[in-house]
Formats: structure tokens, C-alpha cells, sequence
């Protein structure tokens, strides 16, 4: 899962974007409010987490105009300003959720992938398409109760691609979802994973639509 | 320790004492008067009852030789007594006159008021006599029945005074104690008060004696929660400063404990370290910002403002040094300015830092000093990028930072510069460079001029 990090502090940056690196999500970091609003508008992340106290733009304002953009990704607002208006005002503005310095790491992942979950609708913290499952919080696969060892690209793009089962995801799609800045892209590497992950979990998971992209079906059609 | 006296029974004391000796005057003057008046009155009438006496004695007794005694005709009659000699011999007197004369005959010559003795009683007596000398008469009357007249007038006077009195104590006590109400009602309002209220107060008709009490009160209470005020911001700026650091600190160490790579860790637990280090002198900033808003005066003395900068440049060199960075000094001969030693470099130490820390790799940093026409002034210039207009205008404020410097900081330094720079009375003054075209803070101190200009003067 890609997150952006809008963090002005250079050691809590660092920490958070290793920390949820550590977790399994992709991390952008942006250390102003300008970029993370720019970031926020062109690229699509599966969630935000946010500090208010930015240089160049405050954090509140950030998340209230990219609200007014009518972006719609779970935000995590994660600041240093405890007091109740405050908590209040950025929820009211658009934060999914409101957590306070210092954070555990764990806890900080736990709540991302909650957040996410919650944004495209699922109960839990598992996603099933077939008979595939896929648990976030271990990083585990199953096929048919049977555990599947994957790597950490094929665990993500089966993430990115049963997380929206039933829709089409572009190659560019999927490579954003995959991918931090800086991180080198092999032009082929998801026709790679795609590859592997068909070898692992067989040919029919995964679906190409020639010339659009690929796709996973939530069940498999009745023959 | 003596008891603490009351004001109200001051004050009463006070009423009863000058109420009396009115009163005592009052009774003194009275008695004199009267007892003036009275002689005067009683003594006209004597002389007048002597005159009738003799002129009738002239008329009326030519031989009856034998004194006669006259009637007594009421009751208050023998205080009253007269005789009437005819050539030497007792012709009239009253029942209760002696038969001698009451003042010895002699020379004859004697006319007038008397006083003596007779049968043991004070008399008053008047002598007359006619014409030829022939006829003597002698009226008398007790003292005894003036004073008794005095004492009467005296009493009526005296009594209802005395009947007064304790009506008297009641009313003044009671009118002290609501004239003094308005102090107990500040009493009552004070103890009533809760610890924590510093709210003014406000006293219903306060009188306006009171009025420099209750301001001076209130101004304490206006101080006191001042200095809360900002102790409680001081300790949630405190709090809240400290969030993130202590963040950086958790979240480097979590991720140094889950990681696999060697080189990560390494860069993880360096990374917490230096959130240790950063928290330490976040700490350090937040004491020296809540000691200088205290308000605690420091004491001045004279200082070498060249060597103190040439001693923080020492200090701060490596830094720049680090960042390729050139920092410079030009500092002028006796530069004295007053002022406190440690606040003095602490407030010069943020300002060079903030040079270095704000100006990119390979920037020039200057640090002057000169004597300027009634004062001393000391200026931190950079080739950095320097501030806008309206970032200078927020600098100060607490927590401001620099947007785009890419540089941490909690924006605490510039609040301690400002802070001391109020506090040792220099002036603080934000501008572009003119020679490095960056930032040039320059410090003034109006009062370190002029002592530098006195050639005798010798530092400390």
C-alpha cells in the first residue's frame, strides 16, 4: 500500500517512512504542506498521514483543500497539537483520524490498514476473492487454507489488485501503488509479478484485459 | 508581639476621649461663668438690702435703743442675716444675726464686701453707713447657699450629659463599625475567595480611601495571573514541543528493533540518539524561555562584547566548518556594553547559530562589532537566502519557523534572543545585508556606549 508521509521533522520523518516501511507500505515523504498538497492531487495513495505543523502550508489547510478537491483517501492527521478544538477541528475539516505524538509504530500501521479497509468498504482486515486470502496485518496469503509463500511486490500488487476486485487496474495504476519515489521501475516488473503470482496461485486468478490492464475476479465464473 | 489593635476600637477610643474633654471644658467654663455671675448678681442684691436698711434707719429709728429682732419670714431667711447699728448700738437684726457686729467697729471707715466667719459658717457681708456715720448696717449671707446655687446649675447641667454617655458609646460604636464596614466586607470577601481565583475585585460603594488599596490589590491579583498565565503556556509549549522529538525518538528505536539490515539499525539507533540530543536542548531552550519570562532582573555589569563574540564564534566554528561554511569576526577596540555575562552569550550564541543553521553549504557568515554614536552594536550578517518581509515581521513569535529552510528547529531560539534582548535593554533589528545579501540581525546597546567611551572605565 503507498501512503504519502507529510512530516517537517527530518528524524520523525526518517523514523515513520523506515517504521512503515518495516510494516509493508510504500512510503512518499514530503516535508512541507505545498508538496503534500501537490502529491495529494497527482498521485493516487491509499491513504495519507498528516502533520499539522507543516512549513509553507499548515496541515489543516492542506487536508481542507484537498477535501474541497473532492479527494476522498483516508487521512491520518499525526500532530503534536493535543488540545480537544483542535482534535475536533480536524476531524470536522476531513481527518479520517486524529492521533497524537509519539505513536507506536504498530499501532500507527494497524490504524492506517483500518482506515483503508474502511474506505473501500470491508470489515475486516482480510480481503477474499476465490479462494485466496489475503490477511493485511500478517502479510499472509492462503489458497484454499493452504499458506503461500510471496514476495513483498507480489504481496502488495495481490493486496492492490483483490482490494479493488472486480475493476480493471492499469499497469501505471498498479506501478504507483507499488512503488516510492526513487524506487526503480523495470518496465516489465509487474508483468513480472503478475507472472509469479499466476505460477503460485494459479492461471485463472488474475485476468488480462488486453491493451486496459489486469484484474481480479471475486468469484470465478460458473462454467 | 503586641496584639495588633482594632480599628474600630482606635477609633472609638478616639470619639470618647474628645467627647469627654468637651464636656470637661464645657463644665469648667460653666462654673466660672456662673459663679462670676452669681457673685455678681447676690452681691448687687446685698449692697441693695444694706442701702434700704440704712436709708429706713434714717427715717424711721430715732430713740428706741433696744435691737429688735425681725421676723423671719421663709424658710430660706437664715441664710440671709443682717444688723443695723445706731451710734454704735444694735438697733435691728435679723433672728439669726449675732448681737455683735459682724465685723469688728472701729476706725468706722470700712465700706464694703467681706468675707469671714461666724459660728463656724462661711458669710459673705456687705457694710453700709449713712451718712453721718451714725448708722451701721452689716447684711450677710452664707457662701454656702451660692455654692449650693452652682452646684445646682452645674448639675442640671451635668446630669443629662451624664445620662447621655452611654447612649453616646452605643451610637459611636455603631457608627464606627458601619463606618468601617467597606474593610470588613474585603475581609470577608478575600477569605471567601477560592486559591486559584485572581479575578479583580469589585467591592460594592467602596469608599475612596479605600480605592489605592483595592487597585494595589488588584494589580497584585492582575501580576499573579499573568505569571500563571504564562507558566501554564510554558508548560503546555513545553509539552507540545516535546511531542515530536520524543515521536522521532520512539519511532527510530521501534524501527531499529525490527530491523534485519545491520546498516539500518546503525542509521535508526544513530537517528534516536540524535533525537535525544535534539530533545536535551529543547529542554534546555524551554528553562532558559521560562527563567527569562519570570522576569527575574539579572545584574548588570560591564562587558567586553569583542571577546565575548571572538569566545561564542570559538564555540560555534566547527558548525559552520561542517557546512564549508566561512564565519569571520570584526570586532572594534573597547566595546563595552552592561549587561549579563551568561544571558549575554546565550542571546549572541542563537544569533551566529541561526546564521550558520539557516545559510546553505559554503556560505559566508560575519559577526561585527563597532562603537556607533552613543552606542554599541554588534551585527550577525549571512549570505544565506535571507527573509521576506513578512517572515520578519513573525520572527519572534513563539515556535515561528522559517517555512522552506529545511532546516529542524522548535523556532524557540528566536523567542530566547528577543526575550533577553528585552530583558538587557538592547535593541534587536532585522534586515537584509547590505555587503552579503542574506540576513543581518543587529543588536544595539544604547547604555554599553556610552561607559565604552569612558577611557578610565575597566572591565571587570
Amino acid at each position: 500500500m503507498r501512503i504519502l508521509l507529510a512530516e517537517d521533522d527530518p528524524l520523525l520523518g526518517d523514523g515513520l517512512r523506515a517504521g512503515l516501511r518495516q510494516l509493508g507500505f510504500q512510503v512518499d515523504w514530503v516535508r512541507d504542506g505545498e508538496a503534500a498538497e501537490r502529491e495529494l492531487r497527482a498521485q493516487a495513495y491509499v491513504a495519507a498521514v498528516l502533520d499539522l505543523g507543516l512549513p509553507r502550508k499548515d496541515g489543516m489547510d492542506v487536508l481542507a483543500s484537498v477535501r474541497r478537491a473532492g479527494l476522498m483517501l483516508p487521512v491520518l492527521v499525526l500532530t503534536a497539537r493535543d488540545a480537544v478544538p483542535d482534535r475536533i477541528r480536524g476531524l470536522d475539516i476531513g481527518a479520517d483520524d486524529y492521533v497524537l505524538k509519539p505513536i507506536d509504530l504498530n499501532e500507527l500501521a494497524a490504524r492506517l490498514r483500518a482506515l483503508v479497509r474502511r474506505a473501500h468498504g470491508q470489515p475486516q482486515d482480510s480481503l477474499t476473492a476465490q479462494d485466496i486470502v489475503l490477511d493485511m496485518a500478517a502479510r499472509s496469503v492462503t489458497k484454499a487454507g493452504v499458506p503461500v509463500v510471496l514476495s513483498g511486490r507480489e504481496f502488495d500488487l495481490l493486496h492492490a489488485l483483490m482490494r479493488s476486485a472486480g475493476r480493471v487496474l492499469s499497469r501505471e495504476q498498479l506501478e504507483q501503488q507499488l512503488y516510492s519515489w526513487g524506487q526503480e521501475v523495470e518496465s516489465n516488473a509487474i508483468e513480472v509479478h503478475v507472472h509469479h503470482l499466476r505460477r503460485k496461485l494459479g492461471s485463472a486468478l488474475i485476468q488480462t484485459v488486453r491493451g486496459v490492464g489486469y484484474m481480479v475476479a471475486r468469484e470465478l465464473p460458473k462454467p | 508581639m503586641p496584639r495588633p489593635r482594632s480599628l474600630q476600637g482606635r477609633l472609638l477610643a478616639l470619639i470618647l476621649a474628645l467627647v469627654g474633654s468637651v464636656w470637661i471644658t464645657t463644665a469648667i467654663l460653666t462654673w466660672r461663668d456662673v459663679s462670676h455671675e452669681l457673685d455678681e448678681l447676690l452681691d448687687s442684691h446685698l449692697a441693695q438690702a444694706a442701702a434700704l436698711l440704712v436709708a429706713q434707719q434714717a427715717g424711721e429709728i430715732e430713740d428706741d435703743d433696744h435691737g429688735i429682732n425681725a421676723p423671719s419670714l421663709h424658710r430660706y431667711a437664715p441664710k440671709v442675716a443682717f444688723q443695723v447699728f445706731h451710734e454704735d448700738r444694735l438697733a435691728l437684726r435679723s433672728s439669726n444675726a449675732p448681737a455683735e457686729p459682724m465685723l469688728a467697729l472701729g476706725n468706722g471707715a470700712e465700706q464694703g464686701f467681706r468675707t469671714i466667719a461666724i459660728g463656724g459658717a462661711m458669710w459673705r457681708v456687705f457694710a453700709a453707713h449713712g451718712r453721718e456715720r451714725d448708722t451701721r448696717v452689716f447684711v450677710g449671707e452664707q457662701v454656702d447657699s451660692r455654692n449650693s446655687i452652682l452646684w445646682a446649675v452645674l448639675r442640671s447641667v451635668l446630669t443629662p450629659m451624664l445620662f447621655a454617655l452611654p447612649l453616646l458609646v452605643l451610637a459611636s460604636w455603631w457608627a464606627v463599625r458601619q463606618g468601617v464596614s467597606p474593610i470588613r466586607a474585603l475581609g470577608r470577601t478575600l477569605a471567601q475567595r477560592q486559591p486559584q481565583a485572581l479575578e479583580p475585585i469589585a467591592l460594592r460603594a467602596a469608599p475612596t480611601e479605600m480605592t489605592p488599596l483595592l487597585e494595589a490589590l488588584n494589580g497584585l491579583f492582575q501580576r499573579i495571573a499573568e505569571l500563571m498565565a504564562s507558566e501554564r503556556r510554558f508548560t503546555a509549549d513545553a509539552a507540545h514541543e516535546l511531542r515530536t522529538p520524543i515521536a522521532a525518538i520512539r519511532a527510530q528505536a521501534q524501527v531499529a528493533l525490527a530491523c534485519a539490515d545491520d546498516a539500518e539499525r546503525k542509521h535508526a539507533l544513530s537517528s534516536t540518539l540524535q533525537g535525544c540530543d535534539r530533545a536535551t536542548r529543547l529542554v534546555e531552550q524551554l528553562l532558559t524561555l521560562s527563567r527569562l519570562e519570570a522576569g527575574s532582573a539579572p545584574a548588570h555589569s560591564s562587558l567586553d562584547l569583542g571577546a565575548l563574540v571572538r569566545e561564542v564564534v570559538a564555540d560555534l566554528a566547527p558548525l559552520a566548518l561542517a557546512k564549508s561554511q566561512t564565519i569571520e569576526v570584526e570586532a572594534a577596540e573597547r566595546c563595552w556594553v552592561d549587561g549579563e555575562g551568561t544571558l549575554l552569550s546565550v542571546l549572541v550564541r542563537n544569533l551566529i547559530d541561526n546564521a550558520i543553521r539557516y545559510s546553505p553549504p559554503g556560505a559566508r557568515v560575519r559577526v561585527s562589532t563597532r562603537n556607533a554614536a552613543g552606542s554599541s552594536e554588534l551585527t550577525v550578517e549571512d549570505s544565506g537566502p535571507g527573509m521576506n518581509a513578512d517572515d520578519i515581521e513573525r520572527l519572534g513569535e513563539r515556535f515561528f519557523r522559517v517555512i522552506g529552510s529545511g532546516e529542524s528547529g522548535s523556532g524557540l531560539g528566536w523567542s530566547i534572543a528577543r526575550r533577553i534582548a528585552a530583558v538587557i535593554e538592547a535593541e534587536v533589528r532585522v534586515s537584509r545585508s547590505a555587503s552579503l545579501r542574506g540576513l543581518a540581525v543587529a543588536l544595539r546597546f544604547p547604555i554599553g556606549a556610552v561607559r565604552g567611551s569612558d577611557p578610565n572605565r575597566t572591565p571587570k
